[in-house]
């Protein structure tokens, strides 16, 4: 992130946007939220704003304006003229949200963006997310709230040690991974009736049901067949991973 | 994108109005003009003046036998007097003219030549020492020609004060700009800074609000010295002051310019306040050392070691103004020494220019600028390239 921002020299590689080997007037168009939260701690939340909107490019009346909504529409209305020292951890995040917004830029990078909030401003931050995105911005950010990130993004990349190890929509790597894995609920069944399954690789006991994992190519159908030998099959299910699952995976 | 003018404008203005509303600048414009009230009004209203110092300039026996008797008899006027020989009637002239002495006695002891603005106490002793060396009953007064400008001792009072102003000033301002660079480094606002604006126009927008700020002080300090000073009757308001005031600005932009960027490397160098200090002590210890340097300039502003001084970059900024005000500086000297200052700042501004933006990201702990001058040397092809 530091590197698409022009923050950090990168070793290898070059950053390209539209097509093009990204440039500085390009990059001024961008938005950006540094993992370590970074404001002017004596300045006013207000001043702040339109300073950083003016150094995008952003005309003085403009900036005051647009400074004014993203104060309102992030709660911070009633705080806009006090320093930002004063606020609390939750506002000062949400003023550094702000800070990323204000210049209305064609691009959001925002580092952890969600860490430190509290859950009303998760939600404020989530819907404006959604809402920039519905309005064509791209919106990168990084996470480790992952029920979080399944709620709200279209693609998912898992970063392990520097290196991309699983990239795409979020569904498609759910059923990639699923497949094997099966949710069932049978009545009547004595608890080992799993075990005298050839194909099963791993099998647990959750929530009054067994969740199954098979041998890669091996035919669901037969473990159909013994789960209505075993009982009456209330619940037949492919079980997807959730991301957390699938992080823990892929970083294992 | 901003173009670099507007963002160093911009960056520039966010110094100026910040550090406005900041009570610390008040409070320290506030304490030095309490001082410079304090010098120029306290001592005589609290009767330390003690005696009226002066320099008589004098060539050939019956000169120097009028102001030996001017000496023996000071006691009466109040006032210290200090002779000194010289080849010629000329040479007497040119002292008094250059301001390096009060009142000569030319003629042979019959003609007297004082300086504008000589202590008129320093005249009469020399006057009554006159009249005592031609002996017999009372000769008439010697006439009395006067030119020039301030006493000698005016002019090293307003010096002193001027080069106490001017060290603070840079001392100053030089810190706080050490301190801005790490306070942006330290709440990571740089990043977001650098995401928008090229480190060099965040430099130079930061010095030159600094800066502006500092010259701006400077004035008002100055404008409530010469009113302050002109109203309690201690200070002669006239070509020399104001001159004085000109000469402060001037070396002080011209000390900013040299010192500010070695400030700002210096704090991009450290990634908390708290190392401030011994990251800087250098240039503290640089500025200090020229502050006493130039006291020598003040008791002798045309020695040899004063002139060197005056001229080379470190020193210059404080040893020059006080030889400009206390003495007289041939033009020559003058010309070489801003252009010296001048090309050394510039040097330094561009190294500044280099280092900073290599050092200012890197976080964490303390960088040294072997370092960050290698990292420098490896971005700038990629920053052609960018």
């Amino acid at each position: 992130m530091r590197i698409v921002l022009g923050v950090l020299e990168p070793d290898a590689g070059a950053v390209r946007w539209k097509g093009r080997p990204l440039d500085a007037p390009a990059r001024a168009r961008f938005g950006y939220m540094p993992e370590e939260r970074g404001l002017y701690p004596k300045m006013r939340v207000a001043d702040q704003l339109v300073h950083f909107a003016r150094l995008h490019g952003i005309g003085a009346a403009d900036a005051r304006a647009a400074a004014a909504r993203w104060l309102e529409r992030l709660g911070l209305g009633e705080v806009a003229d006090r320093r930002t020292e004063t606020l609390s951890l939750g506002n000062q995040q949400r003023a550094q949200l702000g800070a990323a917004l204000v210049h209305d830029p064609e691009l959001l990078v925002l580092d952890e963006p969600f860490s430190g909030l509290d859950p009303v401003g998760v939600d404020v931050l989530s819907e404006v997310l959604r809402e920039r995105a519905r309005a064509g911005v791209p919106v990168v950010f990084s996470s480790h709230q992952l029920e979080l990130v399944e709620r709200l993004c279209d693609a998912v990349a898992i970063v392990r040690a520097g290196r991309v190890v699983a990239s795409g929509r979020v569904a498609d790597l759910r059923a990639r991974r699923g497949g094997r894995r099966w949710r069932i609920a049978v009545d009547g069944a004595r608890e080992d009736w799993v075990a005298a399954v050839p194909s099963v690789l791993v099998a647990h006991v959750d929530n009054g049901a067994v969740v199954v994992e098979l041998e890669e190519g091996a035919d669901e159908q037969a473990l159909l067949d013994a789960a209505r030998r075993a009982g009456r099959v209330r619940r037949f299910a492919p079980e997807e991973p959730t991301l957390a699952q699938l992080f823990r995976e892929v970083v294992a | 994108m901003i173009g670099t003018i507007p963002a160093i404008a911009l960056v520039a203005r966010r110094e100026i109005v910040e550090r406005i509303r900041e009570r610390s600048l008040w409070v320290s414009t506030g304490i030095t003009v309490a001082v410079l009230a304090g010098v120029l009004v306290l001592p005589t209203a609290l009767g330390f003046g003690g005696a009226t110092k002066g320099t008589v300039a004098v060539s050939g026996p019956q000169a120097a036998s009028a102001a030996r008797q001017a000496v023996a008899g000071q006691g009466a006027f109040d006032v210290q007097l200090t002779i000194r020989r010289v080849s010629d009637d000329a040479a007497a002239r040119r002292l008094v003219r250059d301001g390096d002495a009060d009142v000569a006695v030319l003629a042979g002891g019959r003609a007297l030549f004082a300086a504008q603005g000589a202590d008129d106490a320093v005249v009469s002793a020399v006057q009554a020492g006159s009249q005592a060396a031609r002996g017999g009953r009372l000769p008439p007064p010697l006439p009395v020609v006067t030119e020039g400008g301030s006493s000698s001792s005016d002019r090293q009072g307003i010096a002193f004060v001027a080069v106490v102003i001017l060290y603070g000033q840079l001392l100053g301002y030089g810190f706080w700009v050490a301190t801005g660079v790490v306070e942006e480094k330290s709440t990571r606002v740089v990043e977001l800074l650098l995401s928008a604006i090229r480190p060099r126009q965040l430099l130079a927008g930061k010095v030159i609000g600094i800066g502006l700020l500092g010259l701006g002080q400077l004035i008002l300090i100055g404008l409530c010295g010469v009113i302050i000073g002109a109203a309690s009757g201690q200070l002669d308001v006239n070509g020399d002051v104001v001159a004085a005031v000109g000469v402060v600005m001037l070396w002080f932009l011209l000390g900013f310019a040299l010192y500010s960027c070695a400030f700002a490397v210096a704090g991009a160098l450290v990634p908390r306040q708290e190392e401030i200090q011994a990251v800087t002590a250098p240039l503290t210890i640089l500025i200090l050392a020229s502050f006493f340097l130039s006291f020598g300039a003040l008791d002798d502003p045309s020695s040899t070691l004063a002139r060197v001084l005056s001229l080379i970059p470190p020193s210059a900024p404080m040893v020059m103004p006080v030889r400009l005000i206390a003495g007289n500086v041939p033009a020559w000297e003058v010309v070489l020494s801003i252009a010296l200052t001048a090309a050394a700042a510039a040097a330094l501004i561009a190294l500044a220019a280099r280092v900073y933006g290599a050092a200012v990201l890197r976080t964490g702990s303390r960088v040294t600028l072997r370092a960050v001058w290698r990292a420098a040397r490896e971005q700038e092809p990629a920053g052609r390239r960018a």
